[in-house]
């Protein structure tokens, strides 16, 4: 499992942590029930205080993500990919909703929002 | 307890080998045995006390797992243990060089820095770190300077208290001065417990 | 147990200086970072945790124990580190564990040495020859070889170089990972903390300012900056201190939600770093 962590980011520790652990299960890289490092091990290994990891840990439980057993650790919980993917698909329609709507509003032909579309998404 | 009195030995390592050259010299000078033993007796407890009047040495000894009345038991008990050491091995080395010495000899000497040590272990607790070292040592020559004319003085004028003292018989003016060394021994223990107990590092 | 150690009101005066109604808890199984300025009250606090200065009220209890009752018990449980050298300088490390080792019943002999040779500790030199990093590690050595619960720093990171206080730093997080030990530990450099301290204890002219989890204070705190007439009598009060300039205002709040209610988007916000609490505190407290 890798993770990165950067200092002089806005995004709190604990949260870098937590959005990165986030897409390794989504992204089929942490299986279920693939045993994750423990808080003061991950502490240790990133050079960050325990209760930072904790933090992390807890969202990551209470967003159901993993679970944990008291002496040995915590874990990858199931995931419902199916409905995960649908959920994310829903936020994307909505971003692209917003994306449509400025696009009108300064007359931007749909063909030119395409292409622009295609450099973006392969970049 | 026994290792804080041990501890002594170990700090002074290197300074024991000034202690024996330093009975010797007494020896050879030929000085009253009495005062040999005395001399020998305060080498080995003082010298702690010139590393303890350091403020870390105490910060150390009071973080480590001791009460602060074992610390100043481990130094009345240990000034008695360290006594009974240096008057062996001062005997030993008066046998050496064929010197003569009595009882009495041992006896007064003991005697004599027990009750030193009972007057100045208080003093360290009182006077400020760095002064202690002086303070002992004007205390020392002013005892052994005072100590000679005030006998004197009170032989050639208290003829009626020599006289009370002569008519006591040896064995029981041993058991009175016995009694009244251990008596004040026993207070400047109590009174340097009180002292250290308040004392703030 | 959850607080490893427990000061309930403690105050201790001194000519010109005192401890005033101190409240302090050490959680078990963090590290507790103890800043302030010099001169604040972290030695006179630290000593009062090590009995070495008796508070004249208030409580003192670590491991839920008193020292009245207790002491033996608890020191055996601590292991401590002070910012100067305190073992005899004249002897080496050899002879100081023979005389520290018989105090402790858990003294533990392997590990004393497995830390010896971490740290490439001479043992048959004189201490007063260690630089001040060997110094600290020896002393660290000698603290870490009891098996203690709680290991008190006082100023360990004061005049060493950045690099081994980046060693100390990972040291201390190893020890941190059977989560039983409990660290605590001042210093002025705060961003020795940044990395490692899961609670900050501020303290300022022996009062504590406050004493919580290192997220409450990234959440509470932040540094405000914006145009001189956005202040006025009122609005000034969501702030501890204000610093004006012809350019503009620059602030620390410690209510952050307080200022998004009031200032909207018309102020910059950034994280208050440690050191900007330390030293915006030091200018004055505007409201309590």
């Amino acid at each position: 499992m890798q993770i990165i962590i950067s200092n002089s980011s806005k995004e709190p520790i604990y949260e870098q942590i937590t959005n990165q652990i986030k897409s390794s299960i989504l992204s089929g890289e942490l299986q279920e029930g693939t045993s994750l490092p423990s808080m003061r091990q991950l502490a240790k290994d990133l050079q960050i205080s325990v209760i930072t990891t904790k933090r992390a840990y807890e969202e990551l439980e209470k967003a159901g993500f993993i679970y944990s057993i008291v002496g040995k650790g915590s874990f990858v919980a199931e995931q419902n990919l199916e409905i995960i993917r649908e959920k994310k698909q829903r936020v994307i329609e909505e971003q692209l909703n917003a994306v449509i709507i400025n696009s009108r509003e300064i007359g931007l032909p749909l063909d030119e929002l395409q292409q622009l579309l295609e450099i973006l998404y392969k970049e | 307890m026994f290792n804080l009195i041990r501890r002594d030995i170990i700090i002074q390592k290197n300074q024991l080998f000034i202690f024996i050259p330093f009975i010797l010299f007494f020896i050879i000078m030929g000085a009253q045995p009495a005062f040999t033993f005395l001399v020998a007796s305060i080498f080995i407890p003082f010298n702690a006390f010139g590393y303890d009047e350091k403020a870390e040495t105490n910060i150390l000894l009071n973080s480590l797992p001791y009460k602060r009345t074992e610390i100043i038991a481990s130094r009345y008990l240990g000034a008695i243990v360290y006594m009974l050491l240096s008057i062996g091995l001062t005997s030993v080395a008066l046998f050496a060089f064929n010197k003569t010495f009595t009882m009495t000899d041992v006896v007064i000497g003991s005697g004599l820095f027990l009750l030193f040590v009972a007057l100045t272990f208080p003093l360290f607790h009182i006077f400020k770190p760095g002064y202690i070292t002086t303070v002992v040592l004007i205390s020392f020559i002013l005892l052994s300077w005072i100590a000679g004319p005030v006998v004197s003085f009170i032989s050639n004028h208290l003829t009626g208290i020599t006289e009370f003292f002569a008519s006591l018989s040896t064995p029981s003016l041993y058991m009175g001065a016995t009694l009244i060394v251990i008596i004040i021994y026993a207070l400047s223990w109590g009174i340097s417990t009180v002292i250290y107990e308040r004392k703030v590092f | 147990m959850e607080n490893v150690v427990e000061l309930i009101n403690v105050s201790k005066k001194f000519k010109g200086f005192s401890i005033k109604n101190i409240d302090l808890h050490v959680k078990q199984g963090f590290v507790t970072g103890f800043i302030g300025a010099n001169g604040a009250g972290k030695s006179t606090t630290i000593k009062m945790m090590m009995n070495l200065l008796r508070p004249d009220a208030g409580e003192v209890k670590l491991f839920g124990l008193d020292y009245q009752t207790n002491e033996k018990d608890i020191k055996e449980r601590i292991g401590f580190v002070y910012d100067s050298n305190v073992f005899f300088e004249g002897l080496n490390l050899k002879d100081i564990k023979r005389i520290v080792a018989p105090a402790y019943r858990r003294w533990d002999d392997t590990l004393f040495h497995q830390y010896v040779e971490k740290f490439e500790l001479p043992l048959n030199k004189s201490i007063k020859t260690f630089s001040k990093g060997m110094q600290m590690k020896a002393s660290l050595a000698i603290a870490l070889s009891h098996h203690a619960e709680l290991i008190i720093m006082d100023e360990p990171t004061a005049g060493l170089d950045p690099i081994f206080r980046r060693e100390l730093l990972g040291l201390l997080q190893e020890l941190m990972l059977d989560g039983t030990r409990t660290i605590f530990f001042s210093t002025h450099i705060t961003t020795d903390l940044d990395r490692i301290a899961d609670y900050i204890a501020f303290i300022q002219r022996g009062e504590l300012v406050f004493s919580k989890s290192i997220h409450d204070v990234t959440e509470d705190y932040a540094l405000v900056k914006g145009r001189i007439d956005l202040l006025d009598r009122d609005t000034e009060k969501a702030f501890v201190h204000v610093h004006r300039a012809p350019t503009g205002f620059e602030a620390l709040t410690d209510n952050t939600t307080e200022v998004k209610e009031i200032f909207g988007d018309t102020v910059v916000m950034e994280r208050a770093s440690l050191e900007d609490i330390m030293y915006y505190f030091k200018g004055g407290i505007h409201h309590v």
